[in-house]
């Protein structure tokens, strides 16, 4: 019978020789320098779909732009420069034909040639495929191929954020006989700076990307290689990065002092926006809601200062307004409009008529509970009663665009500013269920849209106008905490963007 | 024997089909809009009209079982609803993973617990008592607890292992070993825990048979008498424990994959159910129950070699 | 002649009787029964009394986020800023109201599922037993995760699942317990007299059902606990409630800001699944059937072959005997301190060429002399006295009365053997009785296996067996009864042993087989010339075969001697009263025995 010591020792072999193989095998991400140039980063969505058409914004529309160019390229600033377009303009006054002049010199990963026939074949493709981002190309009427170089674009009505949708999804091109069919969905077939390793690449796990050659600007193809880990889980982003699995990621206030700790570097830049979207302005589903005071007044009875300090760790900056300061719409005063006075909240309750509160219903989803249990308890302080019902992730965005719930609490990105009013403000969108509209705020829209340049000084009247009617309660706006090795690159920030554009990551020399 | 065999097979494909029609069912009639939450936030009614047609979302529920049926039987099982992967695909690029790893917990469990059970029952006293304890502190503390105290311990503080996986389709041997070492240690803590308490039982239940002590008389060494006749007649009720605990440790992937951030059978399983992804869910249950019956299978022909009774007749 | 007893203390026979303490009380002197049960009333307190006990309202979130342990919260702060320590009290509600719920709908379709089937049959039992391998071959984890995918978070929704995925347990428990009930005699003539089924089902199974569905209920509750929170610990459970579990989610969230928020929940859960745990095994201990009392000092246990049997030191007691036992006195603990006696003071002897009948009532304690003789006494049996002596070999020495592990595994099966009472649970129905056979021969012998093939052949022809080869290859559950205990008195003799001792070797045989095997026996002797001790309570085998009889009574030997003598003659009023009883020779319709009682047995 085995004697109890020669069990412990043989257990003790067995971990040494297991410990042993695992450090052989630590192929940790610091690679010697003068070697191959390659990029670990971790990811908190993958692409469900490879095709174009399929993309969306932020998380998910870096992983494209490895395999796929724009036709406009966004800086880190928000600028937009030339990409697979050399020049565009409007060519009339009411700003619904826009010419483009795009590059002769680029091919496809599957050898066709871009051409100003790819661009119509795309933008027809995003536009019938009805994929996420649909909605950019809502006032896409048609595209004209004028030689191989020239396409001009139709709009049905002006759109402020046309030229910036260009940068972003809709803006993609993919090979157009891959467009066509079914293979692009699982292995993505663009003109950018890399291609997919189908061998290496495993859904819900890891996707990894290689230097394709005869890419047309090696300016942006900073890399040999680059792979993206899916870690959907934050401690295990965290877990990663400090033991140098990964290179970059974004983490959150809770796991940013171990990220810290370990020597990491810190880029912070706002992006989103997090409150309260008051849908139910006029009354349907809790009748308090029409009343202007009673929006108010929820706007009063919210402690943002401490929502800062709790829930964002201090990472955040107050704020009562929807649009973002780099959108040019945020106005001066009104980041501080609303402060915290439960007393003056309960006294525009009373007003209304609302002395004893009222009964409210809003959605959660599972890892929003600590907000959700703030708001619910900074209300209930001014006798507005919240009831919480848990909403499965997956079904959050279309049961509130349902228009089930009066209000709900959600982060929204605050992008540009015509992005932000289809986003949030026009009647005719998913976070505005209700289709709230009235005298007052429809020519202001209007005229923001017809704004060409101006565009950001016409929204500040929209932003004056629905921040002081509390169309919504916006408690702060939230820094993005994403960590990277300093010792191995550098990252940049792109603004109003949830992660960095891939081609702000430069290896360090 | 092989009537034996045929009759247990038989009795595997009819539970098969069963808990397929029940889970389809479960699952159908139950979940929300479906189509809307494919489409996503931006579509419009008549957009999620069309994909509510285009999955055969419109038709009647046992139109639509008997359909899903026909197509299993030809192993087509749909695609996902949220990404363009085929189900089968997603299910056998996931399987190596998961089974490589339940496959190397229950040998694990299997040599430990014998151990450590065999002692407890021949030693008693004192060796016994420790292992209880010990028993019962592994069945108290959860697995996924467990796996958290190791990722803290050797993964992040010793560096002893890595964080997260890095299993990659053309990973080397020496990977697995590495990524797979902690969760297959959080997987089998509680199995081992609760099967050395049954083998124990189950050998104590054989020690105190009649034909131990005429062996004993016989003078054939104790080593002799406890393991080549009390273990191999302690074995069927030892595989059956060991099956069961198979059955769990297919359960207990599904947390120890997630916090590892593994990409296997297990994680699937909870990202499919977070985002209401039912052909995926089902073919997570169908290939789980099909393991499942294999399995079963296997130890019934073990257990009826075993039994003089069963193999000669 | 009656050989009288020298002794040096008064026997007084077999004292003690057998208690059996209470479930409850064995329960509890058990410290971690006692520890377990602890434990759970202070979860169930802490479950009733949340509302006074808890200091804050655990919804109450604050700006005080993530504190550690300090004067106002016991426990610190979670990541809302609510106090731990009232989260843990009323988390402790929804921990043991998923128990409750998980084992209650277990119990409430497995037991009377159980019942039924076990007592009725038929296609109910063929349509459950179908039902249950279904259930049992799903991973519950995975069913509960496509109930999650189909109706969203909601505790009361899983746990009622998770309670019929482990209701099999149950079904089996009580199924199996129920069958091995109704094949009792009792039940039949509960059933004659008039007793309704549901009666029967109530005051006679549900008895023996209870403790097992008790044991089994605990473990299904603390595997219901571990289960929901890791439902809720992977962010499928309702983030609303204040769960354990969601607090180990929350806590993991913010693992490197707060450790100890998640240490807390963590600790609760395991704390309480390890609470049901030792419950369900204490109480499995404190309801073994056979009490198994052991007192610290181990008894020796059986060891390996060592080369030969070291000579005793200290001088060999002397004796012309083949085998000898002086004075032996074997006891046995009691549950709560204290011994029985069950051999008080024994001593015999065997030589070659003669048969020593050791005659008695059941529980007179011959069997565990002759077990002490073997080395064969249970584990937790006690030599307090006495000498065993073998062919000038101390087995059980005189100094110490230990039982001599290392010679005796010498001598057992080679020189001392032994034909046991019951032949079809004697023999290892695995192996083939050929292999049984040939086994021991070719260990102490050394021979090989072709030559112990033959010899066991001769062997079986030799116990009078017609067809050696074909009970050679047999299995035994394929040889009758007495061919099977011929096939024991065949390996007993295998080995060629000095002495073998028969433990009432045709008691479960009829009555021709019985003279058979005695006559395969008398005729072993008298060509091997061994040294026989027949155990039996059957005066007719003593009359038959034996050339003495010691003839024992409470753990004593009241008379010993030469077999003529005491059946013709008995001195001692116990031998006469058992010579009595013998239906041989009696007047028909006379009373059987004497109205003088025997003394008490148990």
């Amino acid at each position: 019978m085995l004697s109890r010591r020669s069990v412990l020792k043989g257990a003790a072999v067995g971990i040494a020789a297991v410990a042993g193989l695992s450090a052989c095998s630590a192929e940790d991400t610091t690679s010697s320098a003068g070697g191959p140039k390659e990029l670990v980063i971790g990811i908190l969505a993958e692409p469900s779909s490879w095709h174009p058409a399929q993309t969306h914004v932020g998380h998910l529309l870096q992983p494209y732009q490895l395999a796929y160019d724009s036709l406009l390229l966004r800086q880190p600033d928000g600028t937009l420069k030339p990409m697979l377009a050399t020049e565009w303009k409007y060519t009339d006054d009411a700003k619904t034909t826009l010419q483009l002049k795009l590059r002769t010199d680029v091919t496809f990963s599957d050898g066709e040639k871009f051409d100003a026939s790819v661009v119509k074949a795309n933008l027809e493709n995003f536009k019938k495929a009805n994929g996420k981002q649909v909605a950019m190309l809502e006032n896409f009427a048609s595209a004209e191929v004028g030689d191989a170089s020239t396409i001009t674009i139709k709009l049905a009505k002006a759109d402020p954020a046309f030229e910036y949708y260009l940068s972003q999804a809709a803006g993609l091109m993919g090979s157009p006989k891959a467009i066509t069919g079914t293979d692009i969905a699982t292995t993505p077939v663009g003109s950018g700076p890399y291609t997919m390793v189908k061998a290496e690449s495993v859904k819900g796990s890891q996707y990894v990307f290689t230097k394709r050659e005869g890419y047309w600007n090696t300016s942006l193809q900073k890399w040999d290689k680059i792979t993206l880990k899916l870690l959907i889980d934050v401690t295990a982003r965290v877990n990663a990065i400090v033991t140098n699995q990964i290179d970059a990621t974004l983490l959150d206030p809770n796991t940013r002092s171990q990220a810290e700790a370990a020597g990491l570097t810190l880029l912070q830049w706002p992006v989103d926006w997090n409150g309260l979207l008051l849908f139910d302005r006029g009354g349907k589903v809790c009748p308090a809601l029409a009343d202007v005071r009673v929006r108010q007044a929820i706007n009063y009875a919210i402690d943002r200062e401490s929502l800062v300090k709790n829930v964002a760790g201090g990472q955040a900056t107050v704020t009562s307004q929807v649009f973002g300061p780099a959108s040019g719409s945020s106005v001066e005063g009104l980041d501080k409009l609303y402060t915290f006075d439960q007393a003056k909240a309960k006294s525009l309750l009373a007003a209304a008529g609302y002395a004893n509160g009222f009964d409210i219903t809003i959605p959660m989803t599972p890892g929003d509970d600590i907000t959700s249990n703030y708001i619910k308890q900074m209300l209930g302080d001014v006798g507005i009663r919240v009831a919480i019902t848990a909403v499965p992730a997956a079904d959050y965005q279309g049961t509130i665009g349902k228009g089930t719930y009066a209000m709900a609490r959600f982060n929204l990105f605050q992008g540009p500013t015509w992005v932000a009013c289809n986003q949030l403000i026009v009647p005719k969108t998913l976070y505005n269920p209700f289709q709230s509209t009235n005298d007052v705020i429809a020519p202001l829209l209007e005229a923001t849209r017809g704004a060409g340049d101006q565009v950001g000084e016409k929204g500040k009247a929209v932003n004056q106008y629905v921040t002081e009617n509390a169309w919504f309660a916006p408690f702060y706006r939230a820094n993005q905490l994403y960590f990277y090795n300093a010792k191995k690159l550098k990252v940049t920030e792109q603004v109003q963007m949830a992660v960095p554009s891939i081609y702000n990551y430069e290896p360090v020399a | 024997m092989l009537t034996f065999i045929g009759k247990r097979l038989a009795s595997g494909v009819v539970a098969l089909v069963v808990v397929a029609c029940l889970t389809f069912v479960l699952l159908f009639t139950t979940s929300g809009n479906i189509a809307r939450n494919i489409m996503g936030d931006q579509a419009s009614e008549e957009s999620v009209a069309a994909k509510a047609h285009e999955l055969g979302l419109d038709r009647p529920l046992l139109a639509r079982l008997g359909s899903w049926l026909w197509d299993a039987v030809h192993l087509q099982f749909g695609k996902s609803y949220f990404s363009e992967q085929q189900v089968v695909s997603a299910m056998v690029s996931r399987l190596p993973l998961t089974l490589s790893m339940v496959f190397v917990a229950i040998v694990l469990t299997a040599l430990i617990a014998t151990l450590l059970g065999v002692t407890a029952a021949v030693k008693r006293g004192v060796v016994d008592r420790v292992v209880q304890v010990m028993a019962v502190l592994g069945a108290s503390i959860p697995g996924f607890i467990i796996g958290i105290v190791l990722v803290l311990v050797f993964a992040i503080n010793l560096r002893w292992f890595p964080a997260v996986s890095k299993i990659g389709p053309t990973s080397k041997p020496s990977v697995w070993v590495a990524s797979l070492t902690l969760p297959v240690i959080a997987l089998v803590l509680n199995g081992i825990a609760s099967a050395t308490q049954q083998i124990r039982s189950a050998f104590i239940k054989q020690l105190e048979l009649d034909y131990v002590r005429t062996l004993r008389s016989r003078g054939i060494p104790e080593r002799e008498v406890l393991f080549r006749h009390v273990l191999r007649a302690a074995a069927p009720a030892g595989l059956t424990v060991l099956s069961l605990h198979f059955i769990g440790l297919l359960g207990g992937v599904v947390i120890i994959e997630t916090l590892f951030a593994l990409p296997g059978l297990g994680r699937l399983a909870v990202d499919a159910t977070t985002q209401s992804d039912l052909p995926l869910v089902m073919g997570v249950v169908i290939y789980t129950v099909a393991i499942v019956v294999v399995v079963n299978l296997l130890v019934d022909i073990a257990n009826g070699w075993l039994n003089p009774k069963v193999r000669v007749s | 002649m009656t050989q009288t007893l020298e002794i040096t203390d008064i026997p007084v026979g077999q004292t003690g009787t057998v208690k059996r303490a209470s479930v409850i009380g064995r329960l509890l002197r058990n410290p971690m029964g006692l520890a377990a049960v602890a434990v759970l009333l202070l979860i169930v307190v802490c479950a009733l009394f949340a509302g006074w006990l808890a200091p804050f309202d655990p919804t109450r979130a604050t700006n005080t986020v993530l504190s550690s342990p300090n004067g106002t919260h016991l426990l610190g702060t979670d990541s809302t800023g609510r106090d731990i320590l009232s989260r843990l009290l009323y988390g402790s509600r929804g921990t043991l109201l998923s128990a409750v719920i998980a084992a209650v709908v277990a119990i409430g379709i497995g037991l009377p599922a159980g019942l039924v089937a076990g007592y009725y049959g038929r296609w109910f039992d063929n349509l459950s037993s179908w039902a249950t391998n279904i259930l049992m071959a799903l991973p519950t984890m995975i069913v509960l995760l496509a109930v999650r995918a189909a109706v969203g978070p909601n505790v009361y929704v899983t746990m009622v699942v998770f309670g019929v995925m482990v209701s099999p347990g149950f079904f089996r428990l009580v199924r199996t317990a129920t069958q091995s009930v109704r094949g009792e005699l009792y039940v039949d003539a509960a059933r004659v007299a008039g007793l309704s089924d549901v009666r029967i089902i109530g005051r006679h199974i549900l008895g023996v059902v209870r403790a097992p569905v008790i044991i089994q209920a605990a473990m299904v509750c603390g595997i219901a606990i571990s289960f929901q929170s890791a439902l809720e610990f992977l962010g499928l459970g309702d983030p609303t409630a204040a769960t354990w579990g969601v607090m180990v989610n929350d806590g993991f969230r913010t693992i490197f800001r707060a450790p100890l928020t998640l240490l807390w929940p963590s600790a609760a859960i395991s704390l309480t699944i390890g609470g049901f745990v030792l419950f369900a095994n204490a109480l499995r201990d404190a309801l073994e059937d056979q009490v198994k009392t052991k007192e610290k000092r181990k008894a020796a246990q059986p060891k390996t072959v060592s080369t030969a049997p070291v000579p005793d030191v200290a001088a060999v007691p002397a004796t012309e005997h083949l085998l000898e036992v002086r004075d032996l006195r074997i006891q046995y603990p009691q549950p709560g301190g204290g011994r029985t006696t069950v051999v008080d003071g024994v001593s015999w002897f065997v030589d070659r060429d003669e048969v020593l009948g050791i005659v008695g009532e059941s529980g007179s304690g011959k069997s565990q002399s002759v077990f002490a003789v073997l080395g064969l006494l249970p584990d937790n049996a006690i030599v307090a006295n006495g000498q065993i002596i073998f062919d000038g070999v101390s087995t059980v020495d005189a100094s110490t009365s230990r039982i001599d592990q290392s010679a005796l595994a010498a001598l057992r099966g080679r020189r001392i053997s032994y034909i046991p009472q019951e032949p079809m649970s004697n023999l290892d129905p695995s192996f083939t009785i050929g292999s049984q056979l040939v086994r021991p021969m070719t260990r102490l012998l050394g021979i090989s296996k072709a030559e112990g093939e033959k010899r066991a052949l001769d062997l079986l022809a030799s116990v009078g067996i017609k067809d050696p080869r074909r009970t050679y290859s047999s299995y035994p559950h394929q040889v009758s009864g007495g061919m099977a205990q011929r096939v024991l008195i065949a390996g007993a003799i295998s080995c060629e042993p000095d002495v073998i001792i028969a433990d009432e070797p045709t008691s479960a045989l009829d009555v021709t087989v019985q003279a058979e095997v005695l006559d395969v026996i008398r005729d072993l002797q008298t060509e091997l010339h061994q040294g026989i001790i027949l155990v039996t309570h059957n005066f007719g085998v003593v009359a038959d075969i034996c050339d003495r009889v010691a003839v024992m009574q409470n753990g004593r030997i009241v008379e010993q001697g030469d077999v003529r003598t005491i059946l013709r003659n008995p001195s001692h009023e116990y031998t006469q009263m058992l010579l009595e009883s013998m239906l041989v020779g009696k007047k028909p319709l006379t009373r059987l025995m004497s109205d003088s009682a025997t003394g008490g047995m148990k």
